[in-house]
């Protein structure tokens, strides 16, 4: 190993870690150093996906190219925006909130640490996954958004597709585990005293952004399935030409794809919550409607996805219903845009590195905004849409604002968690190469896409103008590389011999900075009493205290005794991802079969047995119910009893749907046959699946039970959750029995 | 008949609902007396009469599915709901009633108002017959009022907690969505009766032309108002639970401290 190498390893390794340094970092459960894996992992992807972006860059920066060639082209642009969203901006996001957020509610840990690694370690898996494909020379190449036909086999018969699809499912499940543990972390692990209504503006956003992922990233994980299937067994969710829906693809994606921007952006308007106040020596301006306003993004982000689709010509009542609720997001950015611009009003600012990137994400997100705003009027939707126009609107989003706001978070927490200050002056170079940089990149797009640029074109022809705006774009990227490559620097130099940080060295008021930098493994030795939003700033001036805020409990905590148990809460979070899972399965089935396909029909099904096989489900959650009494009663006899029946009833329901799978098969019906027969294998396979990893785990629960576990007091939660879930596998299966078998044969009569 | 005559002519004086509002706010003057919560139930009455007696019941009497819907919106969240807020703070409500009105069950009216009410039979037969029609309204009302009793009882003990008051009208919110959204993308008829009206006004020449309507893009927009209004004005109430919430006041003890 080099020196500096041998350097940075003392600088974050302890002696007694150095001597197994390779397990100390790739075993850890700890938050802190998940956290910072995911800004390491995060980093390299962001160089792979700045090095597309750049050779982009270079084969647009003259008209009639040919430094790369079109279908090069194709999965450059593709790569760089799957890369850039799945694999550096919420990475960076997950990473800042697991380091962040135990530390800000003052918790030893996440809820569920090894949850926490597990999710951490599927986005390497999900990475190597995406590149594997572009690195034998089959990257997809079909725009990050995937547009049917465009994604299927007739058109992209390589296996980019798949890779692709399998790596965002992937990537998809460690989200959805992500947030599942910051919402537990953040509703079970807080210190005594730091109430909801105390929560910094960082932990809140990421707690709601949690909310977001849950209800977002399962509906793109249907949509995935169903083009895998599509690709993967010859079915036709998405093929017009077998009366699939390449429509239905666009709803279900955007329906994922506009949540999305806001999963990114609003971890970056929490850190920007935190960064201003600090920096102008004032409260926050208005705690309570830049947490409100969260609120409202977070419902209104998931209503608007339509709006991503004017040009496809949905008819003018859907046009009119969209463009006017898109609109109403401005005004809960707008209420964030003002205060946090009031906070700065007569403070005392200190323009730091963290500061001005703050400042800069202020400008450059008012003009993201006020265009993405122009994309909401209909008829000038039509004219930008898939123009430079629409390219530089979010990349003003995303690396203006989104970026900036991370890097400022960098410089902000970087003292914390090395414990070394960061270069300001390298900083202030970074900033204003990052600055002019973007800027010069992207303020002339909006210019080029005025003049009828369209995107992802791989060359254009020498009209007035195009080429010298495009040259100015590219050589402007390069300012910016020249930035990023300067924020990589100071970081290396500053973890070398940047200076000491000590505890709080921004005199910062949330609990992060209550503890050493960097904190031990158990966090705090220690906590500052927590009456306020911000107990850093009562402790270091006991004679002028913020206002308390609210009582000091709210009954969430498990420390006031009435608290809700962390694993029931997991529990629901999960249930509810798979809510949106199987909500999109049935509304894809119902679209499909409200007006019958042509083929077989769901008359082509038993209704009566199905019945029969039914009702042995739905008994099985009686069942478990008295299972779960028995054990509260201690009697594991009976608990083990009433488990076998469940698991009994359960196999024979599964054997009932084997039953009917046969019946299907022996008429010559495949997945592939038609419509019916791929929505109908899709959604009742995917409730079998559930049922048969529900069996799985009842299983596992009846051996712990022979086997003694649960006579422990108190006894294990495993027997209470398999029971939730299984009570959820059955409401799953009555909608499906009802959308699937009952509807139909009613549907004429209703 | 063109839109301004059709605007102006069509308000019709029913004296059921005549009756009912004016029953209403006797009974309130009664009550309570005079104070400034009367300005509530006033409007909701107001907002009731509107929308049983102007072109807007005319519309939706068989011709559009979407005025229907609106209807349908401001009887089940606009009326109950202000009339809710015109009772004073404090007044107890009668403990039968009280205990019956359990969370789920608020909720599962609030909801399943909307999801029975447009089962294709149960729709058609509402616009067919002027009993079933009334039947509706007055159920809509009731369920309405069953859905705001949890946010707007008028002694706060008796209100659901506000965090829950959030899950509370998200999950309300979600259920419209998806029936909204069935609505909007199905290619079936949910009100067979709209789709070919017997014009009692002559003013199908209107909707069909001046209008720019037809069966399907009246649906449509039927389900665009469940979809995306109707969810705008839960998260409205979204909004007062999450003010309810953060005004609430620091314990005395703490406050000392």
């Amino acid at each position: 190993m080099n020196e500096p190498g041998e350097a940075v390893m003392e600088a974050v390794l302890d002696p007694a870690q150095r001597e197994h340094y390779q397990l100390a970092w790739l075993s850890t459960v700890d938050h802190k150093r998940l956290g910072i894996l995911y800004i390491l992992t995060a980093t390299v992807f962001f160089v792979a996906g700045g090095l597309e972006a750049l050779t982009m860059r270079l084969q647009l920066a003259v008209p009639n190219n040919h430094l790369v060639a079109p279908d090069t082209y194709n999965m450059l642009f593709t790569m760089h925006g799957t890369t850039m969203i799945f694999l550096v901006v919420m990475p960076l996001v997950f990473g800042f909130g697991n380091y962040l957020i135990p530390l800000q509610i003052g918790a030893r840990d996440m809820a569920f640490p090894r949850l926490n690694a597990f999710s951490f370690w599927l986005i390497p898996f999900g990475g190597i996954l995406l590149h594997f494909s572009l690195l034998i020379g089959q990257g997809p190449a079909m725009g990050w958004f995937a547009y049917s036909p465009l994604n299927e086999t007739p058109y992209q018969s390589q296996l980019g597709v798949d890779y692709w699809d399998v790596s965002l499912l992937v990537l998809g499940i460690g989200s959805v585990g992500t947030a599942i543990n910051f919402i537990t972390t953040v509703l079970c692990m807080r210190a005594p005293g730091m109430t909801l209504r105390r929560l910094p503006l960082f932990t809140w956003m990421s707690f709601l952004n949690s909310f977001l992922v849950l209800a977002a990233i399962p509906v793109l994980n249907a949509a995935l399935v169903m083009l895998l299937i599509d690709r993967q067994l010859d079915t036709h969710f998405f093929l017009p030409a077998e009366g699939g829906s390449p429509i239905l693809w666009q709803h279900i994606f955007w329906a994922f794809g506009h949540p999305e921007v806001y999963i990114m952006v609003l971890p970056a308007f929490g850190m920007i919550s935190e960064i201003i106040p600090v920096f102008s020596r004032k409260p926050i301006f208005g705690y309570e409607f830049v947490a409100g306003s969260t609120v409202a993004i977070m419902f209104l982000s998931l209503g608007v996805w339509a709006h991503h689709m004017f040009t496809v010509g949905m008819g003018r009542p859907m046009d009119v219903f969209f463009a006017a609720s898109s609109m109403l997001i401005a005004i809960p950015t707008g209420v964030k845009v003002l205060n946090w611009s009031a906070t700065l009003y007569k403070g005392r600012i200190r323009l730091n590195t963290p500061m001005l990137y703050c400042l800069a994400f202020l400008v450059h997100f008012l003009c993201g905004g006020i265009t993405g705003i122009s994309h909401a009027i209909v008829p000038l939707d039509w004219q930008t849409h898939n123009s430079y126009y629409l390219v530089a609107h979010f990349h003003y989003v995303a690396v203006g604002s989104i970026l900036f706001a991370l890097i400022a978070a960098l410089h902000y927490w970087f003292p914390k968690m090395s414990g070394r200050m960061m270069s300001e002056k390298l900083g202030k170079l970074s900033f204003w190469l990052m600055v002019i940089g973007f800027n010069g990149t992207f303020l002339i797009q909006h210019f080029l896409g005025l003049a009828g640029m369209g995107r992802r074109i791989y060359t254009y022809p020498d009209l007035p103008g195009w080429g010298w705006m495009n040259m100015v774009s590219t050589v402007s990227a390069f300012f910016m590389a020249a930035g990023a490559i300067v924020i990589l620097w100071n970081v290396v130099v500053s973890l070398l011999s940047g200076r000491v940080a000590g505890d709080n060295p921004w005199e910062a008021w949330t609990l992060e900075w209550a503890t050493t930098s960097p904190p031990p493994e158990e966090n705090f030795d220690a906590l500052p009493p927590i009456r306020s939003r911000r107990p850093m700033w009562d402790d270091a001036n006991p004679d002028r205290p913020d206002p308390v805020v609210g009582p000091e409990h709210d009954g969430m905590q498990k420390e006031s005794g009435s608290g809700i148990d962390k694993h029931f809460c997991a529990m629901l979070a999960f249930v509810v991802s798979e809510t949106g899972f199987f909500g999109t399965l049935i509304l894809a089935f119902l679209y499909f079969n409200l007006a019958p396909q042509p083929g077989p029909t769901a008359q082509v099904l038993d209704l009566g047995r199905t019945l029969f096989f039914s009702v042995c489900l739905f008994a099985s959650s009686f069942t478990i119910w008295r299972c779960e009494k028995a054990l509260h009663r201690g009697n594991i006899g009976m608990m083990v009893m009433w488990l076998t029946l469940t698991i009994t009833l359960g196999l024979t329901f599964i054997a009932g749907q084997g039953l009917e799978y046969g019946n299907l098969m022996g008429n010559g019906m495949r997945i592939g046959t038609n419509l019916f027969t791929t929505t109908f294998f899709t959604l009742t396979g995917f409730h079998g699946i559930h049922v048969i990893v529900g069996l799985l785990m009842l299983m596992i629960v009846l051996g712990l039970a022979m086997a003694g576990d649960f006579r422990l007091k108190p006894p294990p939660a495993a027997l209470a959750m398999v029971s939730v879930y299984w009570h959820f596998v059955d409401v799953v299966w009555v909608l499906v029995l009802t959308v699937a078998y009952i509807l139909p044969h009613f549907v004429n009569h209703l | 008949m063109n839109t301004t005559q059709f605007l102006t002519s069509q308000w019709v004086l029913s004296p059921v609902a005549l009756a009912c509002a004016g029953v209403g706010l006797f009974v309130y003057f009664r009550r309570f007396g005079w104070n400034p919560g009367a300005w509530w139930l006033i409007a909701a009455a107001g907002v009731g009469l509107v929308t049983l007696m102007s072109p807007l019941g005319a519309l939706a009497e068989g011709y559009l599915f979407s005025a229907h819907m609106l209807q349908h919106i401001l009887l089940l969240l606009a009326v109950p709901g202000l009339a809710m807020m015109a009772i004073p703070a404090g007044t107890r409500t009668p403990r039968g009633v009280a205990r019956v009105l359990h969370p789920a069950f608020c909720w599962g009216c609030g909801v399943g108002a909307m999801w029975i009410w447009h089962v294709p039979v149960l729709c058609d037969a509402a616009a067919a017959s002027h009993a079933v029609s009334a039947v509706q309204t007055v159920s809509l009302l009731a369920m309405g009022a069953a859905f705001w009793w949890q946010l707007l009882a008028p002694r706060e003990a008796e209100r659901i907690a506000p965090l829950q008051g959030v899950v509370y009208l998200a999950t309300a919110c979600a259920a419209c969505t998806a029936l909204g959204i069935i609505f909007t993308f199905s290619p079936i008829t949910v009100c067979k009766a709209y789709v070919h009206p017997v014009d009692r006004l002559g003013i199908e020449a209107m909707l069909y032309g001046t209008w720019g309507m037809n069966a399907a893009r009246d649906q449509q927009v039927g389900g665009l108002l469940m979809w995306v209004p109707m969810c705008l004005v839960y998260l409205g109430a979204i909004f007062g639970q999450l003010a309810r919430w953060y005004g609430a006041p620091a314990e005395p003890s703490t406050a000392h401290a």
